[in-house]
C-alpha cells in the first residue's frame, strides 16, 4: 500500500516525461553487444526439434553467451558467464546440438546449461579442482534417438591433473569421472558414437609433445585402452595441434610438420598416423592451416583443409573411408588471390562447404567439386575476415547458404545470397572513453560571424552582404528540394526535423581493444567509421579532446593520437612518455595536463584563473592553483583510516537559471552557488565507513562533511554534483534496531542561509574570496538540507541531464547494473525539503513539495531504457542541444545506448501526436466553409437592412 | 573418486535456497520473464572478505536456486532483480553452518527487525532442512511507456461546445414555434446590434484599429469629428454585425 501511495504521489507531482511506444528506435538506439564470438563456439542451431528456423549461438571472448536471430541480427538473450571471483584462464566454450533445447557453456571453473529458446538456466556446476578445458555433448547412438537432454563430457584441467567427467544432461551432476594423474597436459575430449576419447599431451623426453589418446567407456568411464602417437617432432606447444574432431562419425586429430610440407592426420581410436603431402603450388609461405569438418554425428566423414598464405588461399577436400580408415583426397578448391574463409554446414548427412572471398561466396558439396551456388558479394567490407559459420538450406536442387563472418575489426556480419543482411559491431564492447564531436559546418559559420564581429561597421556589412550573396548559390538546390521537403515533413514521423537543433550529434568512442568508432546518434547509432589506432588489448584512453574537424586521444602512457573526425584517418601521433597518468585534464583544446598516479601534475601550466583538484593513489586530495603549480596549494587528508576513492565536481556546462528558490509564500531561499566545489568520497574498508566531503576547490576548506557507518565499500558508491545540490548512493547495513538494510540515495541541497530572503554574510558583500577574508575563514558555510531515501537497487554511476539554459528541470541519471537499465529520477522527487511525517501545507504544495516517504520506488516512467536490457554501462554522457527542453544522452562501457531526455517534457517541440496533415485539412475546410458561407451571410444582412427600413 | 565424494559432501553441508515464482494475475506465465531476471543475496562483507554477494539466475522452471550458500553467518537481503516486475524483498537469516534459519518478508525503508510474513523458519526440534523452498511475492509491474491519446470521433463529439450547438440546432428544428420566436428575436437583436453599435461604438474593434482599418475609440466618441470618418466607421461596424 505504501508503495502504491508513493508511486501515486510521485506520478502526481512530477511531470514525468516517459517515452512513447512509437518513439522507441526513433529517439533512442541500442547496440546490445556480446564481444567477439569465439571461433569454435559459434553455431547455427535449431533451438528445439519443433522449430524450423535456427538461431545463431555464440560465446564471446568476454564469456558472454548469447543467441542471435539470424534474420535481423537482434540479440534474443544473453548470459554473462564470467565471474569476478572465479579463477580465470581457459577459453570460453559453448556446445549445442540441433533440436536439443540446451546449450552448454563453460568459462573458468564454471559450466552451465541453458535453454536454447529463452536462455534460462537448466543446471550449473563448479569444479573447484581446475578450469574447464573442453566440453563435448555426448552423442551416443542410443541417446540420439531420444530427444531428451544430452549428457556432456567436461575436461577439467587442474594443476598437473586432468579429469574427464560425464555430466548428467538434466541435473549437471557428475555420472562418472576419469582422473589422469600422469601430469600430461589435459588437452581435448572427443567422442564417437561408441567411445569417449581423452586426448592429452605427454611431454616428450627432449622436446615437444606426444599425443596420448585414452579410450574410455561412455557408460562407466572405465579406461578401455590407451595409445601414444609419435608427434614430438612436430608438436612443440598445444597450439601446434590444428584440429581435434568433435562428434563426427570419424573424429580425427591433425597437425602439420614444422616445415609445413606434410599434414599428419590420425583417426582417433586408431594407432596409425597418415601423412598427407601439402602441395603448395602458390609458392608462398603458408600462414595458416585450418581444418573444417562437420560436427553432426551422422554426417559424411569428409573434411576440408584450408591453407592461407599472405596473398591468397586454397583448400583441399578429403574423404575418410570408415572401414579401412584410409584418407583420400577428393578434390581441391583452387588458389584464389585475396582473403577467403571457409565454413561447414550440413543438410542431413550431406556436408557443404561455403567459401567466402572478398568478391563472391561459393557453395560446394563435400562429395563432388561441382559448384552448387555462387553469389557475388556487393559492397563487401575490405577488412580481413577471421572466420565464418554457415547454414545451408536446400531449395529444390540448389543450396542456399547464409554465413556469419567475423571481421578483424570486430564487426560480425551475415551474408545471405551475396547480400549483407546485418552487421553487428561487437568491437564496440568495452568502450573506455567517449565524447561528442562538433560538426565542422557550424564551426565555419561561427568563424565567419566572428570575423564580422571584429571588423569595422562598413567592413562587417560588406562581409555580410558578400556572405549572403555567396549563400545564394545554394538557392536553386534549396528550391529544388522544397517540394520534397514539404511532402516529407507532412508525412514524416517527426513533425519537425530536429537534426538542425543539435540532436544529430556524433560521438567518438575509444575501446579497450585500441579501436576508435564514430557513431551518429541521428541514424540510430550507425557506425560512421571505425579505425584501429593502437594494436593493444589494454588501451587506457584517459581523455578525448575535440576541436572542429579533429579529435585527439590521450592515453595513460602519455602518448596521443589525432584523428580526422569525419573520416577517422589518423593525422598525427605522439610517442608514449615514461609516465603513468591517472587522468588527463584539458582546459581548452590546446592545453592538456596529465595527472600522475600520486596526484601530482606531469607538467606545469600557466592559467591564473584556473584551478585543479586531483586525487592521489594513497588516498589524498590535492589542490593546484593556476598561478603557481609547482607544489599543491592545499592538501586534504581524510580522517585516519579513510582513503579517497572518488572526487567529482559540477559539470563544465552547468547553467543556473535562477539564483534562488521561490517559496510558496513568495520569499526566496538563495542557492549556494560556487563553481569551485568538489565532492570527495572517502572510505574505510576495515570498519565499513564512508565519508563524503564537500570541499572548496580554491582553499581546500571542508564546507560540509557526512559520514555513514556500515557501508559496504566493495559495492559501487556513486556520486554526482550539479547546481547547488549533490547526491550519492551506497549500500548501508543495519546499524541499530531502527535502521534499515539496503541501498540508499542521499540528496543534499546547499543554500546561503536557512532563512528565506536572507543571503547571510554575503548579502552586503560586493566581492568575496575563499582565501582572504575579514575574519579568518571568510567564505560562509552553506546551509545544507539533506534527505535520504531507500532505493531498491544499487546505482553504479550517476549523471545529470544538461540543457542549454538550465531552465528545464534536471534529472538524476542513474545506471542500475542489476536490472540492466538507466533511469532518470526527476529532481522534484528528490527535493530534500519534502515535509517529513506530515502532509505539506498549501504553501509547500504550491512549491511542488509532497510528503516524504523513506522508500523511493522507481517508477516505470523514469526508465529511459524502458524495456531494453542495457548492460555493462560504465559512463553516461549528457549534452545540451539547441532545444532547451532536450538533452541528448549517450551511455557506454558495455553496451552502447543513446537517447534524448526531456525532463520537463518536450515543451518546445511538437510531438508525434501533432498531425500536420490534419491541421492543413482543417484550415482548408474552414477556408472553404467561410468562402461558402460569407456570400450567404452578406446577402442575408443586406436583406435584413432593407427589411428593417 | 575421493575428490568426488568430498565434492558431494561439501554439497550436503551447505544448504540451498530455492525461490519459486508463482503464477499471479500480474504475471500469468512466469516463463515469460526475460533471461536477465535474477535473484541476489546481499549483506555487509565479513572481515575476512568472504563472498557476500550471491547471484542466482532464472532457471527454466522459473526458480532461483542458491546452491552452496557460503558459511557466513548473518542476515541477508534477498532481492529479485527485474526491470519490469517488482518483487517483495525478503530477509534471509543464515546460520554459521550455512543452513537457512528463516525467511521473512521485509519492507524497504523500515527497520530491519520489522519482519513481515514468515515464509520459512527452521524447525528447532526437528532436523535441519537442507533445501529451503520459498515462494516469491510479486508486488507490481512497471509501465514503461506513456500512452498516446488516440484520435477518436467520439471524443470530438463529447466536446461541450459541440454538444451545446447540436442541442440548440436540434431544438430549433424540432419546435417550429420556438424557431419562429428565435428568428424574431434574432432579427430584432441583429437590428439593435447593428444600429446600437453604430450609435454607441460600445464594442471597440481593437484588431481593426491596430490594423488601421477601423478608427480608434475617440473617433466614435466624437461623432462630430469629420462626417466621412463617421460614415465609414458606421459601415465598418455594420459589416461586422
Amino acid at each position: 500500500m505504501r508503495l502504491q501511495a508513493a508511486l501515486f504521489l510521485a506520478a502526481c507531482v512530477s511531470p514525468v516525461a516517459a517515452i512513447f511506444r512509437d518513439e522507441v528506435n526513433h529517439i533512442d538506439f541500442h547496440h546490445a553487444l556480446l564481444g567477439a564470438p569465439s571461433p569454435d563456439s559459434t553455431f547455427f542451431v535449431k533451438p528445439s526439434s519443433a522449430s524450423n528456423a535456427s538461431l545463431l549461438y555464440t560465446i564471446s571472448d568476454k564469456s558472454i553467451l548469447g543467441a542471435i536471430n539470424p534474420r535481423d541480427g537482434a540479440l534474443l538473450w544473453r548470459q554473462d558467464l564470467s565471474r569476478s571471483d572465479a579463477a580465470t584462464g581457459g577459453a570460453s566454450l559453448l556446445r549445442t546440438s540441433d533440436g536439443n533445447n540446451a546449450v552448454v557453456g563453460a568459462a573458468g571453473q564454471h559450466i552451465s546449461s541453458w535453454t536454447a529458446q529463452d536462455g534460462k538456466l537448466i543446471w550449473e556446476n563448479q569444479f573447484k579442482d581446475g578450469v574447464v578445458a573442453d566440453v563435448e555433448l555426448l552423442e551416443l547412438e542410443e541417446a540420439s534417438k531420444t530427444s531428451g537432454p544430452r549428457d556432456s563430457l567436461a575436461l577439467v584441467a587442474g594443476e598437473s591433473v586432468g579429469f574427464v567427467r560425464r555430466l548428467d544432461g538434466a541435473t549437471g551432476s557428475v555420472k562418472w569421472e576419469h582422473k589422469d594423474e600422469s601430469g600430461d597436459v589435459a588437452f581435448q575430449v572427443s567422442s564417437s558414437p561408441t567411445e569417449v576419447f581423452y586426448i592429452s599431451l605427454q611431454s616428450a623426453l627432449l622436446k615437444g609433445h606426444k599425443v596420448k589418446v585414452t579410450v574410455l567407456d561412455p557408460v562407466t568411464g572405465r579406461q578401455i585402452r590407451q595409445h601414444v602417437l609419435n608427434s614430438e617432432n612436430d608438436i612443440a606447444t598445444p597450439e601446434s595441434v590444428l584440429f581435434v574432431g568433435a562428434n563426427v562419425a570419424s573424429p580425427l586429430i591433425a597437425w602439420a610438420d614444422k616445415a609445413q610440407k606434410a599434414l599428419k592426420v590420425n583417426i582417433i581410436g586408431t594407432k596409425q598416423v597418415q601423412t598427407i603431402n601439402i602441395e603448395n603450388a602458390s609458392g608462398h609461405e603458408i600462414r595458416q592451416i585450418t581444418i573444417h569438418a562437420p560436427h553432426k554425428l551422422n554426417s559424411l566423414p569428409h573434411f576440408l583443409v584450408h591453407y592461407v598464405t599472405d596473398n591468397g588461399a586454397w583448400a583441399e577436400v578429403y574423404h575418410v573411408d570408415l572401414k579401412s580408415a584410409a584418407i583420400t583426397r577428393a578434390y581441391s578448391l583452387p588458389y584464389l588471390q585475396g582473403q577467403s574463409v571457409v565454413a561447414t554446414s550440413n543438410i542431413d548427412a550431406n556436408v557443404y562447404f561455403t567459401r567466402i572471398t572478398e568478391s563472391e561466396a561459393v557453395v560446394v558439396s563435400s562429395a563432388s567439386h561441382g559448384i552448387l551456388g555462387r553469389w557475388n558479394i556487393e559492397d563487401s567490407p575490405k577488412e580481413r575476415a577471421l572466420y565464418a559459420v554457415s547454414e545451408a538450406i536446400s531449395k529444390g536442387k540448389s543450396v542456399v547458404v547464409r554465413a556469419a563472418i567475423l571481421r578483424e575489426s570486430g564487426a560480425w556480419d551475415l551474408i545471405r545470397n551475396g547480400q549483407t543482411e546485418w552487421v553487428r559491431h561487437e568491437g564496440l564492447i568495452d568502450a573506455v572513453a567517449a565524447t561528442w564531436i562538433e560538426p565542422q559546418i557550424q564551426e565555419s559559420l561561427a568563424h565567419e560571424l566572428e570575423v564580422e564581429g571584429h571588423e569595422s561597421l562598413v567592413g562587417a556589412y560588406t562581409h555580410r552582404v558578400k556572405r549572403h550573396i555567396r549563400d545564394l548559390e545554394h538557392l536553386p538546390e534549396w528550391l529544388k528540394n522544397l517540394p520534397q521537403r514539404i511532402i516529407s515533413s507532412v508525412l514524416a514521423d517527426e513533425v519537425t526535423n530536429l537534426d538542425s537543433f543539435g540532436l544529430a550529434k556524433s560521438v567518438i568512442i575509444a575501446t579497450k581493444a585500441g579501436r576508435l568508432y564514430a557513431l551518429n546518434t541521428a541514424e540510430q547509432g550507425a557506425v560512421a567509421w571505425s579505425v584501429q589506432v593502437e594494436e593493444t588489448s589494454q588501451w587506457d584512453v584517459k581523455s578525448i579532446v575535440t576541436r572542429p574537424g579533429e579529435a585527439t586521444i590521450y592515453v595513460s602512457d602519455g602518448s596521443s593520437a589525432t584523428v580526422n573526425v569525419s573520416t577517422g584517418e589518423v593525422t598525427s601521433r605522439s610517442a608514449p612518455k615514461n609516465v603513468k597518468l591517472q587522468s588527463i585534464i584539458s582546459f581548452d583544446s590546446e592545453t592538456t595536463i596529465g595527472v600522475q598516479e600520486d596526484g601530482s601534475l606531469a607538467t606545469t601550466f600557466e592559467k591564473s584563473e584556473e584551478l585543479l583538484v586531483t586525487t592521489s593513489a594513497d588516498g589524498r586530495v590535492l589542490g593546484w592553483s593556476g598561478r603557481d603549480n609547482k607544489s599543491p596549494a592545499w592538501e586534504f587528508v581524510p580522517p585516519s583510516g579513510q582513503k579517497v576513492i572518488h572526487a567529482t565536481s559540477r559539470p563544465a556546462h552547468d547553467p543556473v537559471a535562477s539564483i534562488g528558490k521561490v517559496l510558496g509564500d513568495r520569499s526566496v531561499l538563495y542557492k549556494y552557488l560556487n563553481s569551485n566545489l568538489a565532492l570527495v568520497t572517502a572510505v574505510n574498508e576495515k570498519d565499513h565507513t564512508a565519508g563524503f566531503y564537500l570541499l572548496d576547490g580554491v582553499s581546500g576548506n571542508v564546507l560540509h562533511a557526512t559520514t555513514h557507518d556500515s557501508v559496504d565499500t566493495t559495492q559501487p558508491i556513486a556520486s554526482v554534483m550539479s547546481e547547488n545540490w549533490f547526491a550519492y548512493s551506497f549500500f548501508g547495513d543495519v546499524l541499530d534496531e531502527s535502521s534499515a538494510k539496503g541501498y540508499q540515495l542521499v540528496v543534499s541541497e546547499l543554500y546561503e542561509s536557512s532563512i528565506p530572503n536572507d543571503r547571510g554574510p554575503l548579502d552586503a558583500a560586493g566581492n568575496y574570496s575563499s582565501i582572504h577574508g575579514n575574519s579568518g575563514d571568510s567564505l560562509p558555510l552553506p546551509h545544507v538540507v539533506s534527505q535520504s531515501f531507500v532505493i531498491p537497487e544499487p546505482i553504479s554511476h550517476m549523471a545529470v541531464t544538461q540543457t542549454r539554459q538550465g531552465i528545464t528541470t534536471r534529472q538524476l541519471i542513474c545506471t542500475l547494473p542489476e536490472s540492466s537499465s538507466i533511469i532518470g529520477i526527476p529532481r522534484p522527487v528528490l527535493d530534500p525539503r519534502r515535509p517529513v511525517d506530515r502532509d505539506p501545507t498549501s504553501a509547500e504544495a504550491e512549491e511542488g513539495l509532497f510528503r516524504y516517504a523513506p522508500l523511493l520506488e522507481f517508477d516505470g516512467k523514469w526508465y529511459i531504457t524502458h524495456a531494453r536490457d542495457v548492460s555493462g554501462i560504465k559512463t553516461v554522457l549528457s549534452q545540451p542541444t539547441l532545444l532547451e527542453s532536450t538533452s541528448v544522452l549517450f551511455a557506454f562501457g558495455g553496451d552502447v545506448f543513446g537517447t534524448r531526455a526531456t525532463p520537463s517534457q518536450a515543451f518546445d517541440v511538437l510531438g508525434k501526436s501533432f498531425n500536420k496533415l490534419q491541421l492543413v485539412l482543417t484550415v482548408v475546410a474552414l477556408t472553404g466553409g467561410v468562402a461558402f458561407l460569407a456570400p450567404m451571410v452578406r446577402k442575408k444582412q443586406v436583406n435584413l437592412l432593407w427589411k428593417a427600413n | 573418486m575421493l575428490a568426488l565424494v568430498v565434492l558431494l559432501l561439501s554439497h550436503l553441508a551447505a544448504a540451498s535456497l530455492t525461490i519459486t515464482i508463482p503464477t499471479s494475475n500480474l504475471l500469468p506465465n512466469p516463463h515469460a520473464l526475460p533471461a536477465s531476471t535474477h535473484a541476489t543475496l546481499t549483506t555487509l562483507p565479513a572481515s575476512n572478505g568472504d563472498d557476500h554477494l550471491l547471484t542466482a539466475p532464472l532457471s527454466h522452471i522459473s526458480t532461483f536456486a542458491f546452491r552452496d550458500i557460503p558459511v557466513q553467518q548473518g542476515s541477508y537481503l534477498l532481492d529479485i532483480r527485474s526491470s519490469e516486475y517488482i518483487f517483495a524483498p525478503y530477509r534471509v537469516d543464515i546460520a554459521a553452518d550455512g543452513s537457512v534459519l528463516g525467511v521473512w518478508e521485509t519492507f524497504r525503508g523500515n527497520p530491519w527487525d520489522n519482519r513481515g510474513a514468515e515464509k520459512y523458519v527452521v524447525d528447532v526440534a526437528g532436523k535441519k532442512q537442507s533445501d529451503v523452498v520459498v515462494e516469491a511475492k510479486l508486488l507490481g509491474r512497471r509501465g514503461f511507456f506513456e500512452e498516446r491519446a488516440s484520435f477518436s470521433p467520439m471524443s470530438l463529439l463529447k466536446n461541450p461546445m459541440l454538444l451545446l450547438a447540436v442541442a440548440a440546432l436540434g431544438l430549433t428544428f424540432v419546435d417550429p414555434e420556438m424557431r419562429a420566436e428565435f428568428e424574431e428575436q434574432s432579427r430584432s437583436s441583429a437590428l439593435t446590434g447593428a444600429t446600437g453599435n453604430a450609435m454607441a461604438g460600445g464594442n471597440f474593434d481593437l484588431a481593426g484599429w491596430m490594423a488601421g482599418t477601423s478608427p480608434g475609440p475617440m473617433a466614435n466618441a466624437e461623432p462630430a469629428a469629420g462626417g466621412a470618418t463617421g460614415r465609414d466607421s458606421g459601415a465598418a461596424t455594420r459589416r461586422r454585425g
